[in-house]
């Protein structure tokens, strides 16, 4: 009876953690929405995207907030969200706390293919956009995918063993930073002129085009992530033990290691390389909530859209009117979180 | 029934299993002993469905292990390799509850509290599994299997133990070694891999003797507690005597200059 309550009490408590999570995000999305260099207040911010008559505003400020700012802010809460579910999610495959898809090389494996692609591509006419749209994150996908399997087979098949796994991500992050180095160096004017555009393009660059391709295909894979967090729980005991429980192992692995390059991929074709959010994001949860993959991969999805959504505020408003690329935020934020977590290892270890 | 039919294994064409078969019942204890090396845990592996039988037959109460998805398996059996690390905060509660992943029981909280009671994990239930001592985690380790199988079915199950006293003090041992005689009752078949003859000896119904790949011998315990037949299977000489207090078979062990005197005796 004591243990009926018990559980019946935490999945009551998950619930009201996500919701939280959620209105907490919500909230944020609309304070940052009231920030920037054009005045908009928050009254304002409400009063505009909801049918309600709090406060009177001008049509310039329903453009900056509908056009600029507010498929920004989507696209940090996709991005982030996205990083945060995709980190849990490979921390949980490598059954390592420290894999993160910058830390072994998934996210320059989808920037490598990014650059051939656009490379390869050059100088497509503005009629046919599109084409850069859909093949960049497709691109991004496969060079991700390419290089979560080779990281995952180099780094001994989701044994534990760290040094090697990080090792092999270096090694793929060098190789393929030399890679992006020499296609450039056979790149044209215009493809390099696409590549820079690309390669600064953090969330500042975002329109209403890309925000629908990127909604789809990071909240469907974010999904069909969380469906498979029982059977990432019963990976965190080891592959062979998850076999023994009933687990398709072998089914399950592929599934994420697709879903998550396809995550990463995209935001990599969007937003260039943002680091440290898929580190540090899973981190927290666990550390603050437990283990359970049920609640781990939802929550990391929120609060990594809440940290992008914070460390964009701060991008764009800390040395207004200019701006700090997002990714110089996250790193900022990040490393010394990581360095902090070596030294509790080693805490642990002595 | 549990049985292995001629399974054979090799890497790089030295057989690790060597045309080996085994039958196990629900109902009785099957210990597996042997030298290191001799194949205990590959063969153990083949009869999980860890590795592939791709010579000879295992099957699973006349099912061919190969037409069992991993999920009709895990009905039919349940598996505790020798170590099991979790990298994660999991309490023990929750690595118990993974093993009724994939299994669809009517009263999943029932089996857990019987399971946590047999095994006396019931006071670690809430505590971190990264925090017990070695022989917490085993016990946490077997009720999570247990939990796999605990329900009765229209069919006999099986529980396969890969060494799961060795981490254990001596009281330890005997309470798992207790635990499994208790499962023979729920129509349970238990192959356990072990390295002390001695609770072999007082807790198995048969017990098979492994060598360089190959059966030496299965039989009942008094078949197996021959000095010649030990000596030779481990290289090195054994003594055995009755305990006079409850009649089990004591395998004595001694040091090597003692072991020389009494070759030389023998000669």
């Amino acid at each position: 009876m004591n243990n009926l309550t018990l559980n019946h009490t935490k999945s009551r408590v998950n619930s009201l953690l996500l919701g939280g999570m959620l209105v907490f995000l919500v909230v944020l999305g609309l304070f940052s929405l009231s920030q920037g260099v054009f005045s908009i207040s928050f009254a304002q911010v409400v009063s505009i995207l909801f049918p309600i008559d709090w406060v009177e505003y001008e049509s310039r400020q329903v453009n900056v907030l509908y056009s600029i700012r507010l498929p920004r802010i989507l696209m940090a809460t996709l991005i982030g969200g996205g990083l945060g579910i995709a980190g849990a999610s490979l921390q949980g495959l490598f059954r390592n706390p420290l894999v993160e898809p910058g830390l072994i090389g998934v996210s320059s494996g989808s920037a490598l293919f990014a650059v051939i692609f656009l490379v390869l591509i050059p100088g497509i006419a503005q009629s046919f956009a599109w084409i850069t749209l859909v093949g960049l994150p497709f691109f991004a996908f496969l060079g991700g995918l390419i290089h979560v399997l080779a990281v995952y087979f180099l780094g001994g098949r989701g044994k534990t063993d760290t040094a090697t796994l990080i090792l092999a991500g270096v090694a793929i992050n060098a190789l393929a930073g030399a890679l992006i180095g020499l296609t450039l160096f056979y790149a044209d004017d215009a493809a390099l002129r696409s590549f820079t555009f690309w390669s600064l393009g953090d969330l500042g660059g975002t329109s209403w085009a890309k925000v629908p391709l990127a909604a789809g295909l990071i909240l469907l894979p974010s999904l069909l992530l969380i469906g498979e967090s029982k059977n990432l729980n019963a990976l965190s005991l080891g592959e062979q033990e998850a076999f023994h429980m009933g687990v398709n192992v072998k089914q399950t692995k592929i599934k994420l290691l697709l879903l998550t390059a396809l995550i990463v991929g995209v935001g990599v074709a969007f937003t260039g390389m943002i680091g440290f959010v898929g580190l540090v994001v899973p981190h927290l949860i666990r550390i603050s909530f437990g283990a359970d993959h049920r609640l781990v991969l939802p929550a990391s999805f929120l609060l990594g859209a809440i940290l992008l959504n914070v460390a964009d505020l701060i991008g764009r408003t800390w040395v207004a009117p200019a701006e700090l690329p997002i990714g110089v935020i996250t790193a900022l934020l990040g490393a010394p979180f990581f360095i902090a977590l070596i030294f509790q290892l080693h805490k642990s270890r002595s | 029934m549990l049985s292995a039919q001629a399974i054979h294994f090799c890497i790089r064409k030295k057989p690790i299993v060597d045309q080996a078969n085994l039958v196990i019942q629900p109902g009785e204890i099957l210990a597996v002993l042997g030298p290191n090396g001799a194949g205990k845990s590959t063969l153990f592996k083949i009869l999980s469905g860890e590795i592939p039988c791709s010579h000879g037959q295992v099957e699973y109460n006349g099912l061919q292990i190969g037409s069992l998805k991993p999920r009709q398996l895990a009905e039919v059996r349940a598996v505790m390799p020798q170590h099991s690390s979790v990298n994660f905060p999991f309490s023990a509660r929750e690595v118990i509850e993974l093993g009724l992943i994939t299994i669809k029981a009517k009263n999943p909280r029932k089996i857990l509290d019987e399971v946590m009671d047999l095994t006396g994990t019931t006071p670690l239930q809430n505590k971190l599994y990264q925090h017990l001592s070695g022989g917490e985690k085993q016990r946490v380790q077997l009720a999570r299997v247990l939990v796999q199988i605990w329900d009765t079915k229209p069919f006999p199950r099986y529980l396969l133990l890969d060494e799961p006293t060795s981490s254990l003090d001596i009281a330890q041992q005997h309470a798992v070694l207790g635990i499994l005689e208790k499962l023979k009752a729920k129509n349970i078949g238990i192959l356990v891999i072990l390295h002390e003859l001695n609770l072999a000896a007082q807790y198995a119904d048969r017990i098979a003797l492994l060598k360089n790949g190959l059966v030496a011998r299965v039989g009942a315990v008094n078949e197996i507690m021959e000095e010649k037949l030990l000596s030779q299977v481990f290289d090195y000489p054994v003594q055995l005597m009755k305990n006079p207090l409850n009649g089990h078979w004591i395998v004595g062990t001694s040091a090597h200059s003692f072991s020389n005197l009494s070759k030389s005796k023998q000669a």
